[in-house]
């Protein structure tokens, strides 16, 4: 591995939000690939970040810095990717469902698939089925990812489903869902496409679904 | 008079202090300081206009600032002491009481879990009204429960109205004060009716209320529409509410302590301001299930020492706010009812109990408040006893000093047989009802049974035991009529994806 590479990896597991750009732009000046850039650099710092978080080395304020230096890495990279053709890992809306205005999970979900590169479009709480759809036909997402806490609005992750299917889009999206209250039982109850008992997980389903992992 | 003792100060209790006043005083003034100026979001456009037109500042249509003399005033109607009383029994009597003031603890369990654990088959499973009624069956039998909450949802019924039924299944368990959930101002409504109807009338309720509502301002700083509905039906149906955040450190409030004490005390203070422009002297329990994510699972922590420290510091704040205190203890973030269980219920319910507020819930929590387990309610009760043992401290009196037998029996004797143990062995010592102190030979004949077992067989004995209904089929048939009635009305809402 070049030393430029080396240095992005350590970037991203550091966290460095401002030098991770700087060094991605360095990376391209030398001549690099922006794919190479992105697989031998990038991914490999958020691969050894993810190995730490598992083996308790590494704590979730940590990981969404990473997560947060690698789309600031991404930023420069994605249209050089878009350009050169290359398969990006795609796109996740993520949402709070009506009715509910816990947050904190869809937004660690979020955070975790910006971590593993994936483009995250979050509509926030309390949206309702119609905005999903909505927001489905404008941004062509690979996947939409469904929150709730209470028993009471997992109704709506159901009503969101149908909504997809009333509108012909449930078979372009594949559908996550998550929440306290929320199981793999009633995830395939409801037809979603998987379920996820924490964020790192969701982020794991999410590569899963787009046959990336 | 002969009078031997000048300023002597007497211990009545063991005390616990988090915080001292100055301490205090700084994390309520920056709270007044947060709703000044930071202000919080109220997605309740009736809420907003109250506050508005009372004097709060109202910045892009729902961030509501509200001025530190609105607090001051709204402190000034607040009422220092919350009473409620539980059902009659069938001789017409309301016996179980809560007086919510300062220095005073109740425990009671926690509320609308997702899974239970079968006390039958162990198993853990989405929880029923069958389930909800056991539990509240084994609340009404645990000397030391004082109030229930539902220990699990009810979710072998309508999703959209599961209020009504998880209400009528504890009523079916218990006469105990409940604290209740609701879907919305509709169900809250159908609850009160309910409560009417056992309560025999109207009157009775406004005699004492048997119920108080839970519900919950979302952290960071934010009231949802239909929350500040039920707040603001509470206020004008004298229905005491209790309205607590649960902030987690580091992801929905500081991640330091007294940063999330802060944060707490604005989310509930907005509540106390709104509740008493609504209706002066409206009834509001504070407080809150204040802990932290836990940053290598992002589970927000039931069993961690932090949340027992930030129960503790918190009641230290509404014993000088003068408001009763909701608290938490008797919970857990182990999977099953094993030893990380009885450790972490150990600890909150004994500093629970130490620092003395008020209404302490969540008894009965295993897996970070996900699951209900009996075997844990059941063991929390018996720590409980210990704690309200050590509660009773030590009475330094001429009684207890005895030295006229000490005198008597001298060096060598025995007390086994004084007077002095006769008079006092059966009230100054707690008698452990699980916990065992066989010798060996005894504990083996008895069946080698650890712990989590003869919590279980308890478990078993109070469910498998003959019991009268508390109430008669006509009752009933009344009550469960207000349950059929909003499933009808909410038939098309469901779409065929009950839970269970």
């Amino acid at each position: 591995m070049s030393k430029i590479l080396e240095q992005l990896a350590t970037a991203i597991i550091e966290g460095d939000i401002d030098n991770t750009p700087k060094l991605v732009q360095k990376a391209l000046d030398e001549g690099l690939e922006p794919l190479t850039i992105l697989n031998d650099g990038m991914v490999m710092g958020m691969n050894e970040v993810g190995r730490r978080f598992k083996a308790g080395d590494m704590f979730v304020p940590e990981v969404l810095m990473s997560a947060e230096a690698m789309q600031a890495g991404l930023k420069v990279l994605r249209p050089l990717l878009v350009a050169s053709g290359a398969k990006l890992l795609g796109k996740v809306i993520m949402a709070t469902v009506q009715g509910d205005l816990h947050d904190i999970g869809k937004n660690l979900v979020g955070m975790m698939c910006e971590g593993a590169g994936f483009e995250v479009i979050d509509l926030g709480f309390d949206v309702p089925a119609e905005r999903i759809v909505q927001a489905v036909k404008e941004h062509k997402p690979d996947i939409v990812g469904l929150s709730a806490l209470l028993t009471t609005t997992m109704r709506q992750m159901a009503y969101t489903i149908k909504a997809l299917e009333e509108a012909g889009l449930r078979d372009k999206v594949k559908v996550m869902v998550g929440g306290a209250p929320v199981d793999e039982e009633f995830a395939k109850k409801i037809g979603a496409d998987g379920y996820g008992s924490n964020a790192a997980a969701g982020a794991e389903l999410a590569k899963k679904l787009v046959g990336a992992a | 008079m002969e009078v031997h003792k000048v300023n002597y100060e007497v211990n009545a209790t063991p005390t616990l202090q988090i915080l001292t006043e100055d301490e205090i005083e700084a994390i309520y003034f920056s709270s007044l300081r947060v709703l000044e100026e930071t202000g919080v979001r109220c997605y309740n456009p009736e809420g907003v206009d109250i506050l508005h037109a009372h004097g709060a500042h109202v910045e892009d249509k729902n961030l509501v600032k509200v001025p530190s003399w609105m607090v001051e005033r709204a402190r000034s109607t607040l009422p220092k002491k919350v009473t409620i009383v539980g059902m009659p029994d069938k001789d017409g009597k309301r016996k179980y009481r809560m007086d919510l003031v300062k220095n005073s603890a109740y425990w009671g369990t926690g509320s609308d879990t997702p899974y239970t654990i079968d006390p039958f088959t162990l198993q853990r499973r989405r929880s029923t009204y069958q389930d909800v009624k056991n539990l509240a069956i084994i609340a009404e039998a645990l000397p030391n429960i004082d109030f229930f909450m539902s220990l699990g949802i009810t979710q072998d019924t309508a999703v959209g109205t599961y209020d009504r039924w998880q209400y009528l299944a504890m009523l079916e368990g218990t006469n105990k004060p409940i604290n209740i959930t609701a879907v919305d101002v509709e169900g809250l409504r159908d609850q009160l009716e309910m409560a009417y109807i056992r309560l025999g009338g109207k009157e009775e309720w406004k005699k004492a209320p048997a119920f108080s509502l839970y519900i919950e301002p979302v952290s960071p700083l934010s009231h949802d529409p239909i929350v500040i509905g039920k707040l603001l039906f509470c206020c004008d149906n004298d229905i005491p509410f209790v309205y607590t955040p649960c902030p987690q450190a580091g992801a929905t409030a500081p991640c330091t302590l007294a940063g999330l004490l802060v944060q707490a005390l604005s989310e509930s203070l907005f509540g106390i301001v709104l509740s008493q422009l609504r209706k002066p002297g409206a009834q509001v329990i504070i407080g809150g299930l204040l802990s932290q994510m836990d940053m290598q699972t992002t589970v927000m922590a039931y069993g961690s020492p932090e949340m027992a420290l930030l129960s503790a510091a918190y009641t230290d704040i509404t014993k000088w706010l003068m408001v009763p205190m909701y608290n938490t203890s008797g919970c857990s973030d182990a999977k099953v009812f094993d030893e990380q269980a009885a450790m972490e219920a150990t600890l909150n319910t004994f500093i629970a109990g130490l620092i003395g507020g008020n209404m302490i819930h969540d008894v009965g929590y295993i897996e970070s408040g996900l699951t209900s387990s009996p075997d844990m309610l059941v063991a929390t009760d018996e720590i409980i006893g210990m704690v309200k043992r050590f509660l009773q401290g030590i009475p330094v009196t001429r009684e207890t000093i005895p030295l006229e037998t000490i005198d008597q029996v001298g060096p060598g004797g025995h007390y086994l047989g004084t007077d002095h143990t006769l008079r006092h062995f059966k009230t100054e010592f707690w008698k452990p009802t699980l916990m065992d102190r066989l010798d060996w030979d005894r504990w083996v004949k008895a069946g080698s049974k650890p712990m989590r077992e003869r919590v279980h067989q308890r478990v078993l004995e109070i469910l498998q035991a003959e019991r009268e209904p508390l109430f008669d089929e006509k009752m009933y048939k009344e009550l469960r009529r207000i349950c059929e009635l909003a499933d009808e009305r909410h038939k098309g809402e469901e779409m065929g994806i009950g839970i269970v």
